[in-house]
């Protein structure tokens, strides 16, 4: 048994475009399932709108595909309508941060015992790239032709101070630290958010230079900061780059959830 | 086990190339009838997971084969070598 027996071969290859980190994402979220043991009855995978949001349509378990930024909504539904599920959400940045970014903040507060793994791709690919709120500052999108001027939006720290039991970030990069954060995730009673940046060469790279995969690849690997560095450097007074992001697990702690069988 | 590329998923991203360690993956040079350019393999029995896979019984590295966006990365079992009588001529 691999990760590859979780894939709908009939609807396979992918409309990604090449190149796409949400595939590496796929893999990796599934290789985590399997090493749970994790039968298909029992998973339902659930995602809103968005190039990552068509991940569950190639998995071969029940699914949810909802309307723009309401996944967390459903899978609160279904979580507490039969706690039995194991409920994991497929998102983007532009799904969870931007639209559904209430949903995101109470389904952190209520702590409800599910998955969210967030592909963070730093647009909005599917559209035809425009601007969304974890654009980082100076890049070119469609809506921001002179660059982006606004800060980014930290996901993670947002779900760690609303309350998630289990925050990490890695990249697509990382993908063996990926799989084994969303293998914690998936263990952890309560809420559990991975975020995972990805590589968009097509809407993203192709306007800011970084046209070619190995570039954009090269680009996350390079301002990925271990948080345990990010945090030595702060305590010696070293200046953190501002164009780098913390990579490592944030926080792992034991609130009360809500959503698990007693 | 032998390393096989799926020539009908792989796109040509060339991820693969870049992560291996042994770098088994060249960037290819032609495109084949959908145009897609695809990876060569050079020395793939050189692949840890195809020397030792069967002897640990479960998958060794594997990078490649979990960073590869579509899916066309993957070990197959091969029939083992049939000895074969080497006539060496003086």
């Amino acid at each position: 048994m691999s990760f590859k027996d979780w894939f709908r071969e009939d609807r396979l290859p992918h409309i990604f475009c090449t190149g796409c980190g949400n595939g590496t994402v796929i893999n990796c979220t599934l290789e985590a399932v399997e090493e749970m043991g994790w039968i298909r009855d029992t998973t339902v995978f659930i995602s809103g709108i968005g190039c990552s949001s068509r991940a569950p349509g190639y998995i071969t378990t029940d699914s949810l595909h909802t309307t723009h930024g309401r996944a967390l909504a459903f899978a609160t539904g279904v979580k507490l309508a039969n706690p039995r599920l194991n409920v994991v959400v497929f998102t983007g940045d532009g799904d969870l941060a931007a639209i559904g970014g209430n949903h995101f903040i109470h389904a952190c507060r209520r702590n409800i015992d599910i998955t969210v793994v967030c592909m963070n791709n730093m647009i909005y690919g599917m559209t035809g790239g425009q601007g969304s709120p974890c654009t980082p500052p100076g890049a070119i999108s469609t809506t921001t032709p002179y660059g982006m001027c606004e800060p980014v939006f930290d996901l993670s720290a947002l779900a760690v101070t609303a309350g998630a039991n289990y925050v990490a970030r890695w990249t697509s990069y990382h993908v063996t630290e990926l799989t084994k954060a969303i293998k914690v995730g998936l263990d952890t009673p309560g809420f559990s958010f991975i975020e995972a940046m990805v590589q968009c060469p097509t809407a993203y790279g192709r306007r800011n230079k970084l046209r070619q995969v190995s570039d954009m690849v090269t680009y996350l690997k390079t301002h990925a900061l271990l948080l345990q560095k990010k945090q030595r450097m702060e305590e010696e007074g070293e200046t953190v780059p501002a164009d780098m992001f913390a990579v490592g697990e944030f926080v792992r702690r034991d609130r009360p959830a809500m959503g698990v069988l007693k | 086990m032998k390393l096989v590329i799926d020539e009908r998923r792989c796109k040509g991203c060339n991820l693969c190339t870049m992560i291996c360690p042994y770098r088994i993956f060249r960037e290819g040079t032609r495109p084949n009838d959908r145009g897609i350019v695809i990876p060569e393999l050079d020395r793939p029995e050189r692949c840890t997971n195809c020397r030792l896979q069967g002897l640990y019984g479960r998958r060794l590295c594997g990078v490649c084969q979990m960073i590869c966006p579509d899916q066309a990365i993957s070990w197959e079992e091969e029939k083992p070598y049939e000895p074969r009588k080497v006539v060496i001529e003086f």
